[in-house]
């Protein structure tokens, strides 16, 4: 299923690092506004995947973004054309303030401007960081981080939303209080693209998905599709 | 400052009137104001290291290079063209900034130890170049700043405290633009690679673009150090101002002992370690050789050890324990 007006296209994609390729001939798509999921067990590659997205890694073949080619490309311009990445494990920066974490988000690329009414509508989605807006993001439980980080990569308006293992390390409790916030945050239109070994939460959220075996995609079709197969049933989903 | 309290003000206000009327409690031409107008400069050096190594945790034991790279152009400069220090400092900076610049380019994409070593090398190999190309160093034997009539215009002085008025001037320049980068959005940059340089890179950091910029002014500033150094002391060689012990772990300490990527860091941990040195040095080197480095060292060990963030981190940790008192 080619389809030429996807916001993000991927296509032959094989990367890694060094010598070893950890993707191979990869080829997904995520269209405007859509809520894509990749699936798959530790080491599948799904990691790498977004890194790549995001220049991390280095990258043959071929990842469109609305247009623009992106790999080869280094990975601080890539937030600039409308990709915002959160990575695995959260990763705030814990010596700042909640406050100053939303606002790197933005700061760093240089949109300024109406920064006050994006770190507002930021809050508003997630109103326990504004409770805590001048506590070290440090100090926030394993949940708030990841409200943190995924606030701060809002701020960048992104397009394409990257959101890798949000739900690593959770408590369950918080990890249904993150489904709602992905809703949230697709409902403003973003498109996300979701990497989850909790496949019962990315397929519940996610409108399509991938599985990822061994950096090869090796199933793909929508979350009800994939939910009533019989080999993500009983690998995946433990049925 | 914008953040300051009126409180606050009066008590800056307060310490640089007494900083800069210090030089009259002391004997005019004495040892105590040697030693303190090193104190300063060397609280100026580490605060140029503090640019990089405090905000962006790249952990320099290579500064010595800029350094004495510094205090050799100005001195060549006054040597054999005739030209003022105060002109000479500009130079040293600029070739100080370009040196960093050189040395960044490979080694910013190192992290750690990997980072601290490289750097370490390269001070090494100017101290190695500086003892072996005697044309232009003068080589192991030394160099000598001309000594000529006392004038503010070449930056010589009669009188040891207007040394001393230069080094604080130094040093409140080099801070003031500590503080001021740090408040920027450069700074904030610095921070983010320090607490997690992939999080930064995601969000649009370009983390070793950042990292030179400030390794080129921290360069620039320790190099222009370098030269109030060789027109306070007037004679140096490749050792001393190339040297790992002397210079480059020096600054590091100094700044570690004080606290780390704060402003007030390296300067209350130049005013410890350098008198502290000079005092050991004074009551224990008649007793046994290497016994004064040694209390030195010890010493130091035993500050790391009650508190390894420095004595910046002492402050809140007394508040903390009184509260815990209240509260019982």
């Amino acid at each position: 299923m080619t389809n030429p007006s996807a916001l993000l296209s991927i296509s032959g994609l094989h990367a890694g690092y060094g010598a070893m390729d950890v993707l191979h001939d990869v080829s997904i798509e995520v269209g405007a506004g859509e809520f894509v999921c990749v699936i798959g067990a530790n080491t599948a590659g799904k990691s790498t995947l977004l890194r790549t997205i995001s220049g991390l890694v280095a990258a043959r073949g071929s990842i469109r973004f609305d247009g623009t080619e992106l790999v080869g490309r280094p990975s601080h311009v890539i937030p600039a054309l409308g990709i915002a990445h959160v990575p695995e494990g959260r990763h705030v920066f814990p010596e700042m303030t909640v406050e100053e974490n939303v606002m790197l988000g933005a700061y760093a690329v240089r949109s300024a401007g109406d920064l006050a009414a994006r770190c507002d509508r930021v809050l508003t989605m997630f109103p326990r960081l504004r409770e805590r807006l001048t506590q070290l993001a440090g100090t926030l439980s394993g949940g708030e981080q990841q409200m943190a980080a995924i606030g701060r990569a809002l701020m960048l308006q992104p397009r394409l939303l990257l959101l890798d293992e949000p739900s690593h390390g959770l408590a369950p409790k918080i990890v249904d209080e993150l489904h709602d916030t992905f809703l949230a945050v697709s409902r403003t239109g973003t498109s996300i693209l979701l990497v989850e070994q909790n496949t019962t939460l990315a397929l519940s959220v996610a409108g399509r998905g991938y599985v990822l075996e061994s950096g090869r995609v090796v199933l793909s079709g929508t979350s009800t599709e994939l939910s009533g197969n019989d080999a993500v049933r009983s690998a995946y989903l433990g049925l | 400052m914008s953040g300051l309290s009126p409180r606050q003000w009066t008590g800056l206000a307060l310490l640089a009137a007494l900083a800069i009327a210090l030089p009259f409690a002391f004997e005019p031409r004495g040892y105590g104001i040697r030693i303190l107008c090193l104190a300063l400069l060397f609280a100026a050096m580490a605060q140029a290291w503090n640019i990089v190594a405090g905000l962006a945790n790249q952990i320099s034991l290579g500064h010595a290079a800029f350094f004495g790279i510094g205090a050799y152009t100005s001195t060549l400069l006054l040597i054999h063209f005739g030209i003022t220090p105060w002109l000479g400092m500009f130079a040293a900076a600029i070739l100080g900034g370009a040196a960093a610049l050189l040395i960044s380019l490979p080694t910013m994409r190192l992290r750690g130890h990997y980072f601290a070593l490289a750097t370490l090398a390269f001070g090494e190999v100017m101290r190695v170049i500086g003892n072996s190309w005697g044309g232009l160093t003068g080589g192991p034997v030394g160099i000598s700043v001309p000594f000529a009539q006392p004038s503010l215009a070449l930056m010589q002085f009669r009188e040891t405290r207007s040394s001393y008025w230069l080094m604080l001037a130094a040093l409140v320049v080099v801070t003031l633009v500590f503080v001021a980068i740090k408040r920027s959005r450069l700074g904030y940059r610095l921070r983010a690679i320090k607490e997690n340089a992939d999080a930064a890179e995601v969000i649009g950091v370009d983390t070793t673009r950042t990292k030179i910029i400030a390794a080129v002014i921290s360069g620039a500033l320790t190099a222009a150090l370098g030269t109030l150094y060789a027109q306070f002391q007037f004679f140096f060689d490749p050792d001393t101002v190339f040297g790992v012990a002397s210079v480059s772990v020096r600054m590091a300490m100094i700044a570690i002992v004080g606290g780390i990527g704060t402003a007030a860091g390296p300067i209350l941990g130049a005013l410890f370690v350098i008198p502290l040195e000079e005092f050991a040095n004074q009551v224990f080197s008649a007793q046994a050789a290497g016994l004064s480095q040694l209390v030195f060292g010890l010493l130091l060990i035993l500050v790391i050890l009650i508190e390894p963030r420095g004595f910046m981190a002492i402050g809140p940790r007394l508040q903390r324990l009184l509260r815990k008192g209240d509260r019982r």
